[in-house]
């Protein structure tokens, strides 16, 4: 079962050299004691990297219970209501001489000089031996780099070899490791300068900002993540359980937004039972999030390779959710056709969501087993899926249909089996040709507008406003959800021309993020700045919001041209499917009628009462399709294009586009 | 009775506090930024910190994931 922590963390009154404190528990006693303004010496902490307690010198005397022990306050969490006490004369003789120690093995390196001097020792020649490095730069061996090389980017190229006077920092047998990705992370820690940084690839204007923010960026990978989303841990799946909280995962083809089996497939079981290697991967070697995952040794059931034992990378989330959509609450089910998915080169998808519309239309009657070569393809029907998937591969069967995707469904089976047509639009959820992806947007009318406009059809890249607006209410007036429909693709179309990665902005959020208003929080401001940063270091121009959504502008309004050249970028290509944007079914009203008739009273002023579910269906669609144009007309006139949906002249003009094959293209629209 | 993200009424009552409200509203992304009349309210506070009658509760949510 997946951990939602509900209730918050228990604080404990503690005191510190008699001065009262309230600390969080599991707070790190080290920490508590610097908040609560006492200085305490150390040498192998590093606020970004986790405690380590080698170097001794942050000992502290803790009292529980009556009785006195002396702790590394470093790697000591607060678990109750305890005395400390930050400097005995015990405690100050111990650091004086470990100081004195340290001194005698580095007595030029600045970071033990300091040390000695808060520690009251002066002594050089105490321990001078053969040991002695009088190299100012040497490395102390505070395990810094150890560290990051592990939590920052997760490679564990370096290490410590030998104990006692022969332990040293090493790479795997002494050798230089070609698999040490040159990530700097080591050189960034490194509190003496014993390990230099060569800048000497790609000629970066200004290498040393680029590491800067890109270090920024994996300290807050390493310390924030495990208590945020566990990107590292679980990945994307982490959303399984939220989205069915939140009443948003896509159920039987998006009529729900939950259901009480999700718990059978969301990221608790697949840690537990599905996810091997136990370790973070990423998209490429580097990555500080590493959100992907892997099931290994996984016996297929199906298929041309049943029996065998096979990696399979993922399930993400919205090949999970694919399977809640298709009724298939079943993880064997969903890792299963996502390894076909994945051989066959089918997006899981859209397969889930043309495979969710077949089944609604076979418990509808539209097709029978007749039509799918005697297969009853229900709702949860998910050896019949898989099958499916297996004719679509070997290009034969009802899988062909199926591989034909949503679109081409609906209009075959208006015109071949006589379906009503109307029903089939409402139910198959498709825009564009693409099928959406696995988000119920029915509350949300920006996520319906982000989806519909989107270039490539529905897809999240370009939109996830969900909870902007449906949970944080945070747009409400349509002027609000324009002017979020003009940014947030803009910034997803500049993330992708510099090959940053959009999981990287929002899905570990910097603390600094609480002091913005809600819409500049949300662009996460911080983050974007980083990302300007690696822009400027590489470019060497400073660059701003402004100066960047220009440049995204550019490429995204030639985009909307070609879709446009395609057939595809008009208006009528940018309207959702009715269950996109509310109830199709009497089914779908009356499992929220509540909440239907609610808005029904308030937003649109007719009083439901008397009135049959079929007509309540309809004033609720009118009155959304309604809305969903003004929003449409405030998004279109807030990104430079007419009523139509195309870029006008004004814009192409404003910026620098106006070359002559567009201007012909255009010219042609007008006419 | 409270607000919250000025849409959801709550009915309120003595010793309601922010963890209350996040669990009556099944509110469980991590990612969020909670502030009562406008003062923000720190995540170790939820359990304790009060909320008053007729408060104004903002629970924000971070987008992630995409």
């Amino acid at each position: 079962m997946a951990t939602i922590t509900k209730a918050g963390p228990k604080k404990y009154e503690i005191s510190i050299n008699g001065k009262a404190a309230t600390v969080v528990e599991g707070t790190y006693l080290l920490k508590a004691v610097m908040d609560a303004g006492f200085n305490v010496p150390t040498l192998c902490h590093h606020k970004d990297l986790t405690p380590d307690g080698t170097c001794r010198l942050c000992l502290c005397e803790v009292e529980v219970n009556g009785k006195k022990r002396l702790v590394t306050a470093c790697n000591y969490p607060v678990r109750g209501e305890i005395k400390v006490n930050t400097s005995t004369e015990e405690i100050k003789k111990h650091r004086k001489n470990l100081a004195e120690m340290y001194l005698g093995r580095w007595p030029n390196v600045e970071a033990i000089q300091n040390i000695a001097k808060l520690c009251g020792a002066t002594d050089k020649e105490k321990y001078k031996s053969e040991l002695t490095d009088e190299n100012p730069k040497a490395c102390i061996l505070c395990g810094h780099c150890v560290r990051a090389c592990s939590s920052f980017v997760i490679q564990n190229i370096l290490g410590f070899a030998g104990r006692g006077i022969k332990r040293h920092l090493t790479m795997p047998f002494g050798e230089i490791d070609p698999n040490c990705i040159e990530c700097t992370s080591c050189g960034y820690v490194c509190p003496t300068g014993a390990i230099q940084v060569a800048d000497n690839m790609n000629n970066p204007a200004d290498p040393e900002l680029i590491r800067r923010h890109g270090m920024r960026i994996n300290a807050m990978m390493a310390t924030l993540d495990k208590v945020q989303n566990r990107m590292r841990e679980v990945g994307t799946a982490n959303l399984v359980e939220v989205m069915d909280s939140y009443d948003l995962l896509p159920v039987h083809n998006y009529r729900f937004g939950k259901h009480p089996d999700t718990k059978k497939i969301d990221s608790g079981v697949m840690k537990s039972q599905y996810f091997t290697q136990d370790a973070a991967d990423g998209c490429w070697l580097g990555c500080s999030m590493a959100c992907a995952k892997a099931v290994d040794s996984f016996e297929l059931k199906t298929g041309p390779y049943k029996g065998q034992k096979v990696v399979v990378d993922g399930p993400e989330y919205e090949t999970a959710a694919g399977g809640s959509n298709m009724g298939g609450f079943d993880l064997d089910f969903i890792v299963e056709y996502n390894f076909y998915c994945d051989t066959y080169g089918v997006d899981t998808i859209s397969f889930a969501t043309t495979m969710a519309f077949v089944m609604e239309a076979f418990e509808a009657g539209i097709i029978t087993e007749e039509h799918t070569g005697g297969k009853k393809l229900k709702f949860g029907a998910m050896d019949e899926a898989l099958e499916c998937l297996h004719e679509m591969a070997r290009g034969e069967g009802f899988g062909v249909e199926v591989g034909q995707g949503t679109r081409r469904l609906k209009k075959k089976w208006a015109k071949e089996l006589g379906a009503d047509p109307n029903f089939l639009n409402d139910i198959g959820m498709e825009v564009k040709g693409l099928e959406f992806s696995e988000y119920v947007t029915k509350e949300s009318p920006a996520q319906q507008a982000g989806y519909a406009m989107a270039m490539k059809g529905p897809q999240h890249d370009e939109a996830l406003l969900i909870f902007f607006d449906a949970i944080n209410n945070q747009i409400p007036t349509i002027e609000d959800k324009a002017e979020t429909l003009y940014y947030f693709p803009l910034f997803r179309t500049w993330f992708g021309l510099l090959g940053l990665c959009k999981l990287i902005w929002n899905d570990v959020i910097p603390p600094s993020n609480r002091d913005y208003p809600p819409n500049e929080a949300a662009k996460i401001p911080e983050r974007v700045e980083d990302f300007q940063k690696f822009y400027e270091g590489m470019i060497g121009e400073p660059l701003d919001e402004e100066k960047m959504l220009q440049q995204s502008a550019r490429v995204f309004n030639l985009q909307r041209l070609m879709s446009y050249y395609f057939g595809r970028g008009t208006r009528e290509e940018d309207i959702p499917p009715l269950r996109a944007i509310g109830p199709a079914t009497v089914e779908e009203y009356l499992s929220r009628e509540e909440r239907y008739d609610k808005q029904m009273k308030e937003d649109i002023g007719i009083d439901p009462g008397g009135k049959t579910v079929e007509e309540k269906l309809v004033i609720t669609k009118d009155f959304r399709y309604k809305h969903y144009n003004q929003i449409l007309d405030a998004a279109y006139k807030r990104r430079g294009w007419d009523h139509n949906g195309v870029p006008t002249v004004e814009r192409l003009k404003e910026l620098g586009i106006d070359i002559p094959e567009v201007m012909a293209l255009l010219e042609r629209h007008e006419q | 009775m409270i607000t919250v993200n000025n849409k959801h009424k709550l009915d309120w009552y003595e010793g309601m506090t922010v963890q209350d409200v996040l669990d009556k509203m099944d509110y469980v992304l991590p990612l969020i930024t909670v502030s009562v009349n406008e003062k923000l309210v720190q995540e170790v506070d939820y359990s304790t910190y009060e909320v008053p009658d007729n408060a104004s509760v903002n629970v924000f949510h971070l987008a992630h994931g995409g």
